[in-house]
């Protein structure tokens, strides 16, 4: 176990270096150059108009739903994955499990085809 | 290398068969569209049907697959014979109903049989995964099927409710599950009564078990877990709520009853109590709370919930005898449920259906076959004899002082006695006052045939007794035995 | 004091100048990313690009840092400004984190942890989160559209590159990097697995925003999309961040397809020429052809954008998922 966390360290130590990298680039930034914030500078862009309305407004469900759909077949990916790796042990019984499985999925992604979920976007 | 015996699928051929048949339909509907809604209702009975005759294929005998997560026992059997039966009237009254309403889509059916998949492999569950793996399909087609009217506010709200309080009961669940998990060694059923037989049970266990407990009495609408029963159940297509009413109740008990005496039997001490309380709990707040209500479809939430009260008595006992009375009582409580689920969704006026008791007023002038039939189940529901009812409470009753246990029976007949209230003012309501207006006519020959195979089921059942009786004993030693 | 030494300070002084070995090299070759991608996309369009400041303009990256280094870093009215300037720290981060697991030669790898693509995989779908954090706390509406649409497009490409690293899991049976690589001895898999590899190309340019899916950030469409209210170095992390990305895909690329550090035929001349430099070679080969590409295409639609993702490469690479479990199965060619 020990050595298994073991081979994860440089990655830690690589994430704070490279943290601190950025936050040291940002931070350059805020000393080398001048701040002089006005309220026409810390506007929204909106091609030189006012703000329409409020920012936070709402969004299209259609994102929602595409979201939805990421999560369900990146569950697919991640289940295959320990299957590809292991195919050659689990033989014939671990193959035709695995179709049985990505056979009901696509069942799914058949339905939401034909009922258009994946339409306009 | 994995064997094709790992698998050891042949126990489980209902359910494949249920699965593949359902995955069938759902593509002959997504590409011949929602006109071809009725044709799919009843291939969906169809297939319920045939599930069903695939169930009682393979009789006597208690039988593993999927490397022992999956049992199939006499109990198991019993209870998918109930569900099935519960989700084929359950379609069949929606037919007519989900086209006057025009929330007819082919979905609608389909959701059943997932609903009604999800149920089976519940009740065959012989690991804590499988239990979760079944619960949530059922839950999530449920959830799905409450709000299946989605242009009104009370469906989407009733939905969004049960599936707000469902995943907050299944995380309850899954994190006994895991604190069992963690203090045991092992998720399977048969291996945790193993280790719970052998020695001391650490306390952390006893609390992954109460966490287990609330999990279910959530899916069960049990008090304090029952709250949201009444809204789900107005808020939903009356169908959906006939549904409810019936199949899931039946699934979770059955579920309950396993998870309680197959790995925790040897810690019954420890649960007697907690759901004597339950017991307790439901029944009387069933027998208050309904008395204030309006909505036939609140009063039959509450009614449900008190029902539930009376069926954990029998598991409160622990005996086998308490088994074998709550399986009867489950039995007569479906029946019995989707008779009067089948007047109400009679309860339609010029064309818009009705909700009200007020509504049932001069029921008997009006139309007296309908209320006669209501007559019984209403009389049914509070136990009186000799219709069915008076029989599945005596045989709990029965298991409850068998096994000593005096006081839930006393609380249990006096709230009996409290719930006749609403029950028989409904019978008032129907004969004594004027009356309001009358229902449309015709019903439906599917109604009728319902109405009048559960009726006839209710009045004269004394010829199912034995049978019954047998059965059920069956189902309940196969628990116990293995 | 001599055990904490050896112990824990030296193996920590090493990883150290390990990690200072390759983000150094990777933030030189951004740099010059930018300024190669200027001077590629001039060629094709038959002008000179940046030629003015040093020789053949080779110090234009160093111009350009320096130029948004004194530039006011302007925080939006109204904008949560945690995460503000936690976004393009996020997605600059994660650019960089790739290259802990890259082996750039035979043993020549910072972590040789054996689930390597799983943690690249991981890594990439972290990417949304920078994109949407930009978005959202930039208190624009357009910002807002720009970073949805973006992050849509981004979830949407990576189920197929999940489904290509499949294939290519198969014919190899680990997860880690170094072996996939010695997989290839014999035959790169870019030949056995060619309509892959063409999918994970392609799903490649549309991860990281590049043309012709860049719809979400061109600054002809939706005023740049979620870097719109950005300014200064946060612009620049974003902009170095999807470049660093961009070098990360075609490492992805190169590792999966090409043969990673491998010479093409396994012979005298071609063996004399050390891993990396075979390894840098096929990136910039790869790295050229995205930068080809945005000289030659025009921009998809979103709407064409979703559908291809969606509707032609799902499908395409589940089923190849099946075909080539199937064939591999069948033939009893499946690795141990």
């Amino acid at each position: 176990m020990e050595a298994l966390l073991l081979e994860y360290l440089p990655i830690l130590i690589f994430l704070g270096i490279a943290t601190a990298l950025a936050l040291l680039i940002v931070a350059a930034a805020f000393i080398a150059a001048r701040q002089r914030p006005d309220s026409e500078k810390l506007s929204a862009y909106e091609c030189g108009f006012d703000a329409f309305d409020d920012a936070r407004g709402m969004f299209d469900v259609r994102f929602y739903l595409v979201a939805i759909l990421f999560i369900i077949f990146d569950l697919e990916v991640a289940f295959l994955f320990p299957w590809a790796v292991t195919l050659g042990e689990i033989g014939l019984v671990g193959f035709w499990s695995m179709i049985v499985f990505l056979a009901v999925l696509t069942v799914g992604f058949i339905y939401e085809w034909k009922k258009g979920a994946l339409e306009w976007e | 290398m994995l064997s094709w015996d790992f698998l050891a699928l042949q126990p489980a051929l209902p359910e494949v068969f249920l699965a593949l048949s359902t995955m069938v339909l759902l593509m002959l509907g997504v590409f011949r569209g929602d006109g071809h809604t009725r044709i799919i209702s009843w291939f969906a009975v169809l297939v319920l049907g045939l599930t069903l005759l695939l169930v009682l294929d393979d009789l006597g005998g208690t039988k593993r697959a999927f490397g022992d997560i999956f049992i199939v026992d006499a109990f198991a059997q019993f209870m998918k014979v109930l569900v099935l039966i519960g989700s084929s009237f359950a379609v069949v009254m929606s037919l007519g109903y989900i086209e006057r309403e025009k929330i007819a889509r082919f979905e609608y059916p389909i959701l059943f049989l997932f609903a009604t998949l999800g149920m089976m492999m519940m009740i065959s569950a012989n690991d804590l995964i499988s239990l979760y793996l079944g619960l949530e399909l059922q839950s999530l087609s449920l959830y799905v099927i409450a709000a299946f009217r989605r242009d009104s506010t009370r469906s989407t709200e009733a939905g969004l409710k049960y599936f707000v309080l469902g995943a907050l009961s299944s995380g309850m669940l899954l994190y006994g599950a895991s604190m069992v998990y963690g203090f045991a060694g092992t998720t399977g059923f048969d291996r945790l009564a193993a280790v719970l037989d052998a020695g001391a049970v650490p306390v952390g266990l006893i609390v992954g078990l109460v966490f287990v407990i609330a999990g279910l009495a959530f899916k069960v609408a049990a008090v304090p877990f029952h709250m949201w029963t009444p809204d789900v159940y107005e808020g939903a297509p009356t169908p959906v709520t006939a549904f409810f009413a019936v199949a899931p109740k039946v699934a979770a008990m059955a579920l309950f009853v396993r998870v309680m005496i197959d790995p925790f039997g040897a810690l019954i001490g420890q649960w007697q109590q907690i759901i004597v309380f339950i017991s307790i709990a439901s029944m009387v707040l069933a027998a208050f709370a309904a008395i204030n209500q309006t909505n036939i479809k609140r009063l039959m939430a509450y009614s449900s919930i008190g029902h539930v009260g009376y069926m954990l008595i029998g598991l409160a006992a622990g005996t086998q005898e308490g088994i074998s009375g709550l399986i009867i009582y489950l039995t007569i409580y479906v029946f019995m449920t989707v008779g009067t689920f089948a007047c109400i969704l009679c309860m339609r006026s010029h064309g818009r259906m009705l909700e009200g008791i007020d509504d049932l007023a001069g029921l008997g002038k009006t139309n007296p076959p309908m209320a006669a039939v209501l007559t019984a189940f209403m009389f049914s529901l509070t136990g009186i004899p000799p219709v069915a009812g008076f029989f599945g409470k005596f045989f709990i009753f029965r298991a409850a002082i068998n096994a000593e246990m005096y006081t839930l029976a006393v609380i249990g007949v006096l709230s009996s006695v409290v719930a006749a209230f609403y029950y028989m003012r409904i019978v008032k309501i129907m004969y004594f006052d004027e009356p309001a207006e009358r229902f449309d006519r015709p019903i439906g020959r599917e109604m009728t045939l319902i109405l009048v195979g559960t009726g006839l089921f209710i009045v004269f059942f004394f010829p199912f007794i034995a049978p019954l009786l047998e059965g059920a004993d069956a189902a309940a030693s196969s628990l116990f035995v293995g | 004091m001599a055990e904490l030494w050896t112990g824990y300070m030296l193996p920590t002084v090493i990883i150290v100048a390990q990690i200072i070995a390759i983000v150094v090299p990777l933030l030189f070759s951004v740099a010059y990313l930018t300024y190669a991608e200027r001077k590629v996309l001039a060629g094709m369009q038959l002008r000179k690009g940046p030629n003015v400041v040093g020789p053949f303009g080779l110090l234009q990256p160093m111009a350009d840092g320096i130029k948004l280094l004194f530039k006011e870093t302007v925080i939006p009215s109204g904008a949560n400004k945690v995460v503000f300037i936690a976004a393009p720290v996020v997605t600059f981060l994660l650019g960089l984190i790739g290259w802990a697991v890259i082996p750039f030669d035979d043993g020549m790898v910072l972590a040789d942890i054996n689930v390597g693509i799983l943690y690249l995989f991981a890594v990439s779908s972290l990417g949304v989160y920078g994109v949407i954090m930009a978005g959202w706390a930039s208190n624009s509406k357009y910002a807002f559209l720009g970073a949805l649409r973006s992050a849509a497009q981004m979830v949407s490409y990576e189920i197929s590159i999940g489904f290509v690293i499949v294939t290519v899991l198969l014919c190899v049976g680990s997860l880690n990097l170094t072996e996939i690589v010695r997989a290839q001895k014999d035959l790169w898999f870019a030949v056995p697995l060619l309509p892959m590899f063409v999918v994970f190309f392609v799903s490649g340019l549309a991860e990281t925003n590049r043309t012709p899916f860049d719809l979400p950030e061109a600054e002809a469409e939706l005023v740049a999309g979620f870097n719109v209210e950005y300014s200064s170095m946060p612009f620049a992390l974003f902009y170095l961040g999807e470049y660093a990305n961009m070098i990360l895909m075609s490492a992805m690329t190169t590792i999966l397809f090409l043969g990673g550090w491998l010479p093409p035929i396994d012979v005298a001349p071609f063996n004399w020429i050390p891993g990396p430099i075979w390894f840098a070679a096929k990136i910039a080969m790869v790295l050229f052809v995205f930068l080809w590409v945005r000289a030659t295409f025009p921009r998809y639609r979103y709407d064409q954008l979703m559908r291809l993702g969606w509707k032609v490469f799902l499908p395409l690479s589940l089923f190849w998922v099946f075909l080539t479990a199937g064939v591999l199965v069948a033939t009893g060619w499946v690795p141990k």
